[in-house]
């Protein structure tokens, strides 16, 4: 009960947070919708070449798209957090008696609504374009993405925790986020790529992630490749999360010297 | 002021070493102290003397290698939890969030301790009113984002902050560093009316004036000891006595180290020292010594160019105890503060 308010005190704290910076909340919606507008016509020359079947570009695209929406929704935690280290306010909230655990959720619930909302939109936007949606795998794949926008998170806030400087973070974060999306095939399926390529996506976690978001897409759930991606999503989440916590546990700032 | 289980804060033998590249650094060599309930303490040591590493561990950010800490009845170690709900911590950084308002700041601070909506509500109001953050006109001053704060209004609301939820013992971390000298009065008052109130403060400081005016009782430390410990009046008393400083005028009869030597046989007077032409004279009592130096002086005939009297500070304590001053700090505090940073 406790932790459940405390979680939810969090949440609303980090809400308040993003909707006062509403760049962000435009960002957030424009970035996967200049990826529809701009970047999938390019693919459309490729209909009915390999991996794509004829006329059907989108139900390729779209998932991986949604998958970059919950990457990018969750990797952006671990910024605040620096500031809230330097400021102190983490220092502070240690020494009262709410759960590190409840504080890190907090901002994890906060950055899965950051993907579903935009999430939804560029469903509902995609599929006036000729979107094929199948809505129970829609469904199913929201679950899934919001457990690797959970995952994102709550490794983003460790790494800010443990880095505690600013560019030390962009450098990791970027420096991981090209392999790590290059390797998934989220914007063009790897099956077009040769052999050796496909067998190194088969040690990035995500690659699971994105190939279970285009069964799912394309409405069949209850298949191996599914079942796979929940259980490599579902692990790096729990990792995450604890991780995380375990950082909140310990969270200090660089320096005792003062700021202001 | 007796070292009971009843103390407030109990410490002893605390020990922590920090890892600095590789390499064992000492931040706390073995601290002893008892903090009573309703006293203002001051732990008072240059930058680097273990002061924010012994707030860190009786307030559970941090995990002491050696020893045992008492907070509020609780144990550090074994019941952090319990030690949290009782105390209240007002960091060096502050704390406040600042892309939030006043007022959130404090609603939050009071929901996670476990106050009810409407009590938050009620004890934000109150304590909005004790520190002038959301009365009359300013009122809206509550409900505008910390960043636009003064210094001094931002230090109230972290302070503010800290004693929502009414704790027993409340620490402060250096909490006048940055503040104007107004702004810096008003924080000792409320520190006072605090205390008055019945709750324990135990600060850090590296001002002189703030361990002697503000804390009843203060504790000196270096190199991660307590090397002295009392009231400050008792400190300087058992450190250092006033001192009577003449300068004899240039065309005096006398050179100043021979009138030295016979000051030095005048009663009340313990000794006497010749620096740049003055004479210094340690006395036990200030009123006679005087009357008598200067009946001395009188009798001479020898013209004095300048006399005054200077009563010892809590740095004479500290010069006594370590040979350097407080108030020359940056010696040798580097490796500490890099100690503090690898933490």
């Amino acid at each position: 009960m406790t932790f459940a308010l405390q979680t939810e005190l969090f949440f609303h704290r980090k809400l308040l947070e993003t909707l006062r910076q509403p760049v962000w909340l435009v960002t957030g919606l424009t970035t996967p919708l200049l990826y529809l507008a701009l970047f999938a016509p390019l693919l459309r020359s490729l209909a009915g070449g390999p991996a794509f079947p004829p006329g059907q570009v989108l139900d390729v695209f779209v998932p991986g798209i949604l998958v970059l929406i919950a990457f990018g929704a969750g990797m952006g935690a671990g910024w605040p957090v620096i500031w809230e280290l330097d400021s102190g306010v983490i220092e502070r909230l240690r020494v009262t008696p709410a759960s590190r655990f409840a504080l890190l959720l907090g901002t994890v619930l906060r950055d899965v609504l950051m993907f579903a909302v935009p999430g939804v939109v560029v469903i509902a936007i995609a599929t006036v374009f000729g979107f094929h949606a199948h809505w129970g795998g829609l469904a199913v794949l929201l679950v899934l993405l919001a457990l690797l926008a959970a995952a994102c998170s709550a490794t983003s806030s460790a790494l800010g925790l443990n880095l505690k400087q600013i560019g030390s973070l962009a450098a990791v974060v970027t420096g991981v986020q090209l392999p790590l999306t290059l390797l998934s095939g989220i914007l063009l399926p790897l099956s077009l790529g040769p052999e050796w390529l496909r067998v190194l996506a088969h040690l990035n976690p995500m690659y699971y992630t994105v190939q279970a978001s285009r069964a799912l897409a394309a409405g069949s759930v209850l298949t191996g490749t599914v079942g796979l991606g929940f259980l490599v999503t579902g692990a790096a989440a729990a990792l995450a999360l604890w991780w995380g916590t375990r950082s909140y546990q310990r969270a200090m700032a660089l320096s005792p010297a003062r700021v202001r | 002021m007796t070292e009971t289980a009843a103390a407030a804060v109990q410490v002893t033998g605390l020990r922590k070493t920090f890892q600095v590249k590789g390499a064992p650094v000492a931040a706390l060599t073995g601290i002893d102290l008892a903090v009573a309930p309703g006293e203002i303490f001051g732990l008072l040591g240059p930058n680097g003397a273990g002061k924010t590493t012994t707030l860190r561990i009786l307030t559970t950010l941090l995990p002491a290698d050696a020893g045992e800490a008492l907070v509020a009845g609780a144990d550090v170690r074994r019941e952090p939890a319990l030690v949290r709900r009782r105390i209240g911590y007002v960091g060096q950084l502050g704390g406040a969030d600042v892309n939030a308002t006043g007022r959130e700041n404090l609603l939050l601070a009071g929901r996670l301790y476990g106050l009810s909506a409407a009590d938050a509500s009620r004890r934000c109001a109150e304590l909005l009113k004790v520190f002038g953050l959301g009365d009359g006109g300013a009122g809206v001053l509550a409900d505008r984002a910390v960043r636009t704060y003064s210094g001094g209004q931002r230090r109230r609301l972290e302070v503010a902050l800290g004693i929502m939820h009414r704790p027993g013992v409340l620490f402060l971390d250096e909490p006048t560093t940055g503040l104007d000298p107004q702004n810096r009065a008003n924080l000792w008052d409320e520190i006072r009316q605090l205390r008055d109130g019945g709750t324990t403060v135990f600060l850090t400081t590296h001002y002189l004036d703030e361990a002697d005016q503000l804390s009843d009782r203060v504790a000196i430390v270096d190199h991660g000891r307590v090397i002295a410990l009392g009231t400050p009046d008792e400190l300087k008393r058992r450190y250092s006595a006033d001192t009577i400083s003449v300068t004899p005028d240039p065309g005096a009869p006398e050179a100043a180290p021979v009138l030295a030597r016979e000051l030095a046989g005048v009663p009340y007077v313990d000794r006497a020292d010749v620096e740049d032409g003055a004479i210094r004279l340690t006395v036990t009592d200030t009123t006679r010594a005087m009357a008598a130096v200067f009946g001395v002086l009188a009798a001479r005939g020898i013209p004095t160019r300048a006399a005054s009297v200077a009563r010892p500070s809590l740095d004479d304590v500290f010069l006594r105890e370590t040979g350097r001053s407080l108030r020359d700090k940056g010696e040798d505090t580097a490796t500490q503060e890099t100690a503090e940073v690898a933490a």
